[in-house]
């Protein structure tokens, strides 16, 4: 596997290292959970962890977060190894909790304030933690009367109390609607922009696409592709589509532009899927003009949908990893 | 703020604001003492020629002074664990000792508060207790009694997974404990062979050292033999419940 060693030309591994992952894996039973998983999370990286649910990532971040002992393999985390329980290493890392792991019959502020006293910090870092993901508001409301979003965040909370260097977070935008989950977004950025390490679960691609530096999608225990989302996306080579109002111009006049490979008509428009948009619409645009026309590029999704679709079957652990970079 | 001083307030918090749990820390065993009061009222144990209230009142106490610890501990370390409490806690640098240590402290504290009001209601003219004069001696026995039941309460919350589960366990080791130790019915009344039995359960020695501490019954060495005992219990029960402890369900 080539994926993970090779430094993308485009951002080439260059500053300390923050997660170092060397061909770790963990076997439950006849299950290989994680199939030799090696990747690197340079500091102040927003690391993506992708892939279908029992793909490994959950065990992943476990054993990185030192809950779980590895098979073989090596981790290092801020320089340090996470297993056994390393109380030096503790404080410098952050983990969101599940939206069940509260003190009972705490207040938000209290609970906070709990989670704070064992990283030993003061409730002051509580309060100004509840201001970060904008729970203020909620300080006195009881843990059991919050609501899915307002638990959700109070989760991430504790993982933030501590003014930790590496967060680790598990899905953090499930429960949030719109809004809130945009808000978070935000959150997230000013916590990279602070220079700190953020390695996160999501099933949102969309967000995966706006917000990491690179991602990893894994299938089945192993890495299936690891680098930028768009480089994933140009190296997938999925192609381009232009929707152009119908009528405009007949489907045989389109199949005969340069540059167009596909022609169909799809909801009032019709579709041009191309490799080369800039020369089609260049082409569109002489004919008819640009008013109305679309372009829609490839997405993350859609890489990740290909690189995930074809491995359900229970071999998928044996299928050759894809390699989805260019030679540098 | 230590980690500790955090854990033992959120712990205060947490018991102070369970209504249900407050009843059944502080009011059940009087209760108990009510029935057993009512059944027994001015009358004498006859192998004896002591007053029922004299026995039923320590042993009820001691009875009701390790249910708790033994419930106390045993529902937390379950809830916590299911909760993904216990993780939370273990990706913190506190180390274990400080959380059993915050847990141990506010078990003390219930058990001494249980005992003063159960104490306080059993001298009341309708039950008629008359404390010895050496009650203080019962301190000591509290504090081992508490510790010895709190270590028994640590393995039922290892190996608990639910509430129920807590519930199951720790009543059939409870119940018939304080039947076989003397806490409901004299064990003067026993036959020999169960007072012989009754001598490897730690809720026996309980009642020993409190029924000699608060009526003076027996000698100063029944009290001391009672503590000793509770401590050698909490020893060896407080390293199983290390030994088997678990921060998560998984693994």
């Amino acid at each position: 596997m080539t994926t993970d060693r090779t430094p993308p030309p485009g951002a080439p591994l260059t500053g300390p290292v923050a997660v170092s992952v060397q061909e770790v894996r963990k076997r439950y039973g006849d299950r290989q959970a994680v199939d030799g998983i090696s990747l690197d999370v340079q500091r102040g990286e927003f690391f993506g962890l992708l892939g279908p649910n029992g793909a490994g990532k959950t065990t992943l971040i476990e054993i990185v977060e030192g809950l779980r002992q590895a098979d073989s393999g090596t981790v290092e985390v801020l320089g340090e190894r996470p297993w056994p329980r390393n109380t030096a290493l503790l404080p410098r890392i952050g983990v969101q909790t599940q939206a069940s792991a509260f003190f009972v019959r705490q207040t938000a502020r209290e609970h906070l304030a709990t989670v704070a006293g064992l990283y030993r910090k003061d409730a002051a870092a509580a309060d100004r933690t509840l201001e970060t993901v904008a729970l203020t508001e909620q300080r006195d409301v009881l843990v059991e009367n919050l609501s899915g979003g307002q638990r959700q965040r109070l989760a991430i909370a504790s993982a933030l109390v501590h003014d930790p260097e590496l967060i680790f977070l598990d899905e953090p935008t499930a429960a949030l609607d719109p809004q809130a989950r945009r808000d978070l977004w935000e959150v997230l950025r000013a916590l990279k922009g602070e220079g700190r390490t953020i390695v996160y679960t999501t099933h949102h691609l969309d967000e995966a696409e706006a917000l990491c530096d690179r991602v990893a999608i894994l299938v089945a225990g192993r890495i299936a592709a690891l680098d930028s989302p768009h480089r994933l996306v140009a190296a997938a080579g999925a192609p381009a589509r232009l929707l152009v109002p119908a009528g405009r111009i007949g489907v045989a006049q389109a199949a005969a532009l340069d540059g167009v490979d596909r022609v169909s008509e799809q909801g009032g428009s019709l579709v041009l899927e191309t490799a080369a948009p800039g020369r089609v619409l260049q082409a569109v645009d002489a004919l008819t003009g640009l008013d109305g026309v679309m372009t829609r590029t490839a997405t993350l999704e859609d890489v990740y949908l290909e690189l995930t679709g074809h491995h359900h079957g229970p071999d998928a652990g044996r299928t050759p990893a894809h390699t989805t970079e260019s030679p540098a | 703020m230590s980690a500790y001083t955090a854990l033992t307030s959120a712990g205060y918090r947490a018991q102070v604001r369970d209504k249900a749990t407050l009843f059944f820390t502080f009011a059940f065993p009087l209760l108990f003492l009510v029935v057993f009061g009512l059944i027994f009222s001015g009358q004498d144990v006859e192998e004896s020629g002591r007053p029922y209230i004299s026995y039923i009142a320590p042993g009820v106490m001691s009875w009701g002074v390790a249910n708790a610890a033994v419930f106390g501990i045993a529902f937390t370390l379950m809830q916590w664990r299911r909760d993904d409490l216990l993780r939370l806690v273990r990706l913190t640098p506190t180390p274990l000792t400080t959380v059993l240590a915050s847990r141990y402290v506010l078990a003390l504290v219930v058990g001494v508060v249980q005992a003063a009001v159960f104490i306080a209601v059993a001298m009341l003219p309708g039950f008629g207790l008359a404390l010895d004069g050496r009650w203080p001696l019962v301190l000591p026995a509290l504090v081992a009694g508490i510790t010895a039941f709190m270590a028994i309460g640590v393995i039922v919350g290892n190996f608990a997974h639910t509430p129920e589960a807590v519930a199951a366990i720790a009543n059939c080791l409870m119940v018939p404990m304080a039947f076989l130790s003397g806490s409901f019915l004299p064990l003067d009344m026993m036959p020999g062979w169960l007072r012989s039995v009754s001598r490897v359960l730690p809720l026996r020695y309980l009642n020993d050292a409190a029924t000699g501490a608060l009526t003076g019954s027996g000698s100063l060495a029944t009290i001391g033999i009672g503590c000793a005992a509770l401590c050698g219990f909490a020893l060896l029960f407080g390293g199983i419940g290390l030994k088997t402890f678990r921060w998560s369900n998984q693994s």
